[in-house]
């Protein structure tokens, strides 16, 4: 918004020896307003129609008594935002934050791990690194039924091995236990996930160059020194971008708490996404999940906001750092 | 060099946009299913029609199912259509479909749902093809709402209690239990044969916890005068303080639904469960007892007091009509395949689902099933809907006192609280 | 165009992923990264085995409690009816079909998109990046109710396209911010000697950026492709019986009004992550090198 000059990239075009400069800058003008325009355009179709409409549409309901079943519509102003707010609202927002951080941090700490493992050379890396996507790859609502399977209380195979181990003597209803049940969630989600963060953060990890491993290795710095001088600053951007994300989709995230709790034990794994569900499919009220929706869209509006000035300010020096790197390569040649 | 996107230049883009959607729609072009709104034509000839079931997604029903709905369509010579959605996502997509104008024909149909559909108001009146089939007057009433025949009742029983009576007789338990002390007497019985037996798999997870509600029923609440809510009053206290008892004392076990429970009777690993004759099939099917099926029967719900009459809850499948096209024969379809005598036996035959005809219910392969006519004797015979169905929004009140039972059960509320929190949340959805 | 020619060996050579760190140099044992290993390891690859165990039990049996983690008795009759169901089959074709034009789409539309966001400053820029990111953050399950009705209005529903649209749409924030730190990473210089060529807009995208951009693309198309192989609220409502996909499919078969085929679900689930899985492992090292060059920042 702020920036309104149009030329390629965001330093000045290198000065070059001839005159060629000047047919750059006439060559731009082919660059500007169609050439944006048709760039962004099938991006923009998708997103108004496929988002913004239905988007916009549903935000409107927040403002009427709309149903599902029955036609028409009655303007209700705040109401039923108001209602939304009620006393359900703070434990509905804890839990869906337990649930959303609780999955982005433990499939971002595995991703992570996992990472860091599969960046060392060793035999057998190669079908690691496809192997471990598999989790990934097993369709998401056979995941869910997967670890209702595990942690069933009655025959799972988890109550099954701890007691083969000896470690409880009878079985555990893990689901039937507010803090074992919001685990289990958690657990099953983050399986499903951390292999793609693990996949970004491979990526970001082999931007790291070597020769500032070994140098600071020679500086005496040990490993976990290692990591956040040296790798962290080279995998930061990826890995705000795969927590961003992940932390949308958290916050989106319908099939496994709908299969594995059905946001029991006394709806105290109800997030959001279950919220909606139940009042749209089940209470057929358009009106208050749409004022839901409202709510639980600010909220995450928030966090995009400060992402994307957080990330534009980490371009702007990232992008001037390698400049810096681009004029020393030239020089050495 | 300034590019400057004008206001002008956004709608240009958002039309240029929106016509790229339209274009898209006129290429897919017919290859869509509009099936629209216009009323099945005079009920002359028979015509093509959709028939949407979740029959035809499960396997056990399927060949059955399947067979039925080729012959008639052989003896009228139309094509039938048969869309099908799992149980658990058929509702929401029916739900979609017909209110997005999308679907018409005969739709099966949960007893429970029968007020939430035909509050969408594309629903047929099906009064004229149900007078004079024979029904019984019970069925006829499951497809009722608001003294408007919408559904056709394809199969009527109830949810009772299923016993297995190789493991009561192992408890010296001869009779079962006719009141609410007994019955609990007889369950600490069951416990005492040890094994992790669970006595009784009642349910407990969120999705089917509201068969507690038949219970607060037998304690006296009536869950709903006219226009109150009545849970929280004395009675649903006192039930879900029982309920409480049971499963703090190891009687009723965590984390089962009706799946579970029925995995854990197949296991021989519970003596009674609560489930409708349908489940029968798949019971005996799935368990490693060959002779399970000799052993299991069925009790009629205790009661508070000797004499009362017990309260049990219906449980059926019907068979509406959205209007539009090929209704007519859709309806004469509903109508065949509820009522035709040989249809009707041979569906029972197949898969147990009890048949709603007086003439069908009185023939020898009814009669001659002692399972099932002890069933319908025991159980289906004081079976009554469940008050909070005649309210469309009922699946969201049975998710709020789910979550308040579940709250009493792992000692998260007292039972008075949670009951009134409950009452007072089934109340606001009533206003609603 | 010889000067373009070095050109883009220069920028080939910047932005090609540089070697894998060699950081282990036999300093001394790595005991940590293999324990890590192995608990990692544990943890993705038991529920696996689980379900694969599950997939060779017997019916009567799945449910026998302790569970046997070795199996004694092993079907494989789940296997030979999946392979006898024509339906899954289909299923698992309308599920390709989606994945693969979504995956196509997605990188065709996000590349326009992305290179935009990354190469040129625009008024409404960092409006519409807001919003590319934000279109994923209203509940799913509302946008259907009205993508219903818009897909009905259009005649899409029951298409291959409403899901593809869809998805392809779904897509767009992970794509489109991938590709975009993709393009930041080549240097503009390129765009620059494009020009100095002669070369217009749309000729130095396509024939400059693009076969540099290449890796990036295969690695977002793959994380579109995941996309439209996993949804199941949009495939079932959208798209109908003829032209739904695997996991409203696997559904829709093996999950009944109160039970759950477990064996045989979990071995239809088996037989159809098989061929997706080959197909990633085999493309892994293209995946991890393509997010490589673009990864610089997010």
């Amino acid at each position: 918004m702020t920036t309104t000059d149009v030329r390629p990239g965001v330093h000045p075009p290198q000065p070059t020896a001839d005159s060629s400069g000047d047919r750059g800058n006439r060559g731009s003008r082919l660059s500007d307003k169609s050439f944006i325009f048709f760039l962004l355009l099938p991006g923009l179709v998708l997103l108004l129609a496929i988002v913004l409409y239905p988007l916009v549409r549903s935000l409107v309901s927040a403002f009427f008594k709309e149903s599902l079943i029955y036609p028409g519509m009655t303007f209700v102003g705040f109401d039923n935002i108001l209602d939304a707010l009620g006393d359900d609202f703070a434990p509905l927002l804890g839990q869906t934050l337990i649930f959303t951080i609780g999955s982005t941090v433990l499939s971002f700490v595995l991703g992570m791990a996992l990472a860091l493992v599969l960046n060392q050379s060793f035999r057998g890396r190669g079908v690691l690194r496809g192997a471990f996507l598999i989790p990934w790859l097993v369709p998401g609502v056979v995941v869910s039924f997967l670890w209702m399977w595990i942690f069933d209380g009655n025959y799972g195979v988890l109550n099954g091995v701890l007691q083969q181990l000896h470690l409880i003597d009878h079985p555990i209803a893990w689901l039937f236990n507010t803090d074992a049940a919001r685990g289990a969630l958690i657990i099953a989600k983050s399986w499903n996930s951390f292999p793609w963060m693990m996949v970004m953060l491979l990526a970001g990890l082999q931007t790291v160059p070597v020769e500032l491993h070994e140098a600071a290795a020679m500086d005496g710095a040990g490993s976990i020194r290692r990591f956040f001088t040296v790798t962290w600053p080279h995998v930061r951007g990826i890995a705000g971008l795969v927590v961003l994300l992940e932390f949308i989709w958290n916050f989106q995230h319908f099939d496994t708490i709908f299969v594995l709790t059905g946001g029991g034990p006394a709806g105290t794994t109800q997030t959001f996404a279950t919220e909606v569900y139940d009042t749209a499919f089940k209470g057929y009220d358009l009106g208050h999940a749409g004022a839901l929706g409202l709510l639980w869209m600010v909220l995450l509006m928030i966090l995009v906001v400060v992402y994307v000035t957080f990330s534009e300010r980490g371009e702007k020096s990232a992008t001037a750092e390698k400049s810096e790197r681009a004029v020393k390569k030239e020089k050495t040649r | 060099m300034t590019t400057e996107f004008s206001r002008r230049d956004m709608f240009r883009f958002a039309a240029v946009g929106l016509g790229g959607v339209a274009f898209a729609g006129a290429l897919a072009g017919c290859s869509g299913d509009g099936s629209g709104g216009s009323s099945g034509g005079g009920s002359g000839a028979p015509t093509n029609f959709s028939f949407a079931s979740w029959g035809m997604s499960e396997e056990a029903t399927k060949p059955t199912l399947g067979a039925a709905i080729d012959a008639f369509a052989k003896k009228k010579d139309v094509k039938i259509k048969t869309p099908s959605y799992d149980y658990n996502d058929y509702l929401n997509q029916m739900t979609l479909q017909v209110r997005g104008g999308q679907f018409a024909g005969a739709a099966q149909l949960d007893v429970a749902w029968a007020s939430g559909f035909a509050a969408l108001g594309k629903l047929k009146d099906l009064s004229s093809v149900a007078s004079g089939r024979g029904y019984t007057s019970a069925a006829l009433k499951a497809g009722q709402v608001d003294g408007k025949q919408i559904g056709l009742p394809w199969t009527i029983a109830a949810i009772g209690l299923i016993t297995n009576t190789e493991i009561l007789e192992k408890a010296k338990i001869s009779k079962p239990a006719t009141t609410i002390d007994e019955f609990e007497d007889q369950l600490r019985s069951l416990k005492g044969l040890g094994g992790g037996m669970i006595p009784y798999a009642a349910s407990t997870k969120a999705a089917q916890l509201k068969d507690i509600l038949v219970w607060m029923q037998t304690f006296g609440s009536p869950l709903i005068d006219g226009k109150k809510c009545t849970i929280g009053d004395d009675e649903s206290v006192k039930a879900v303080t029982w309920y409480k008892k049971l499963y703090d004392d190891g009687l009723i076990a965590p984390d089962v639904d009706r799946a579970a429970a029925r995995t854990l009777f197949a296991q021989g690993k519970t003596a009674i469960y609560d489930d409708a004759p349908v489940g029968k099939a798949g019971v005996v099917q799935s368990s490693p007892d060959k002779d399970l099926a000799s052993k299991m029967s069925s009790m009629a719900r205790p009661v508070l007091a000797d004499g009362d009459t017990p309260v049990e809850v219906l449980w059926g499948h019907l068979v509406t009509v959205v209007d539009g096209d090929g209704a007519d024969t859709a309806a004469q379809f509903a109508q065949w395949l509820t009522s035709d005598e040989k249809q009707t036996l041979s569906y029972f035959s197949k898969l147990g689902l009890p048949p709603t005809t007086k003439k069908a219910l009185a023939s020898s392969a009814v009669a001659d099933d002692t399972f099932v006519s002890d069933f319908t004797k025991r159980v289906t015979a004081n079976a009554s809907a469940e008050p909070l169905w005649k309210f469309p929004q009922y699946g969201q009140m049975e998710t709020e006192i789910a979550d308040q039972v579940q709250a009493v059960l792992i000692g998260k509320a007292s039972p008075k609280d949670a009951m009134k929190a409950a009452g007072e949340a089934v109340q606001k959805l009533m206003d609603a | 165009m010889t000067a373009l020619d070095t050109e883009t060996a220069f920028a080939a050579e910047l932005t090609s992923p540089p070697r894998p760190g060699r950081t282990g140099k036999r300093r001394r044992p790595r005991w940590g990264m293999w324990i890590a290993l192995v608990i990692l390891a544990l943890f993705a690859f038991l529920p696996l085995y689980w379900l694969a165990v599950t997939s060779v039990t017997p019916n009567d049996q799945a449910f026998s409690y302790p569970p046997r983690l070795f199996p004694t008795e092993i079907t494989f009759d789940h296997y030979l009816k999946i392979f006898r169901t024509p339906a899954i089959f289909r299923y698992l074709e309308n599920s390709v079909i989606v994945s693969v034009i979504t995956t196509l789409l997605s990188v065709a539309v996000s590349m326009y998109m992305g290179y935009a966001f990354s190469k040129f400053r625009f008024r409404g820029r960092k409006s519409l990046m807001y919003f590319v990111l934000s279109s994923q953050m209203f509940p799913q399950a509302l946008l259907l109710v009205t993508l219903y009705v818009v897909f009905a209005q259009f005649n899409l529903l029951n298409t291959y396209l409403a899901l593809i649209l869809s998805f392809t749409t779904f897509t767009l924030p992970l794509c489109v911010w991938m590709l975009k730190g993709f393009f930041d990473a080549l240097p503009d210089d390129l765009i620059e000697a494009a020009k100095i060529d002669g070369a217009g807009p749309w000729r130095t995208f396509h024939s400059v950026i693009l076969p540099l951009a290449a890796p990036g693309l295969v690695a977002s198309g793959l994380f579109a492709f995941v996309r439209g192989w996993n949804d199941f609220m949009f495939a079932l409502t959208l798209a109908g019986p003829e032209k739904q996909t695997l996991p409203p499919g696997l559904v829709n078969m093996f999950i009944t009004e109160s039970s759950t085929a477990w064996p045989a679900l979990m071995a239809a689930s088996l037989v159809v992550s098989v061929p997706v899985s080959v197909a990633f492992i085999a493309l892994q090292r293209f995946l991890v090198g393509g997010v490589t060059a673009g990864a610089v920042k997010g």
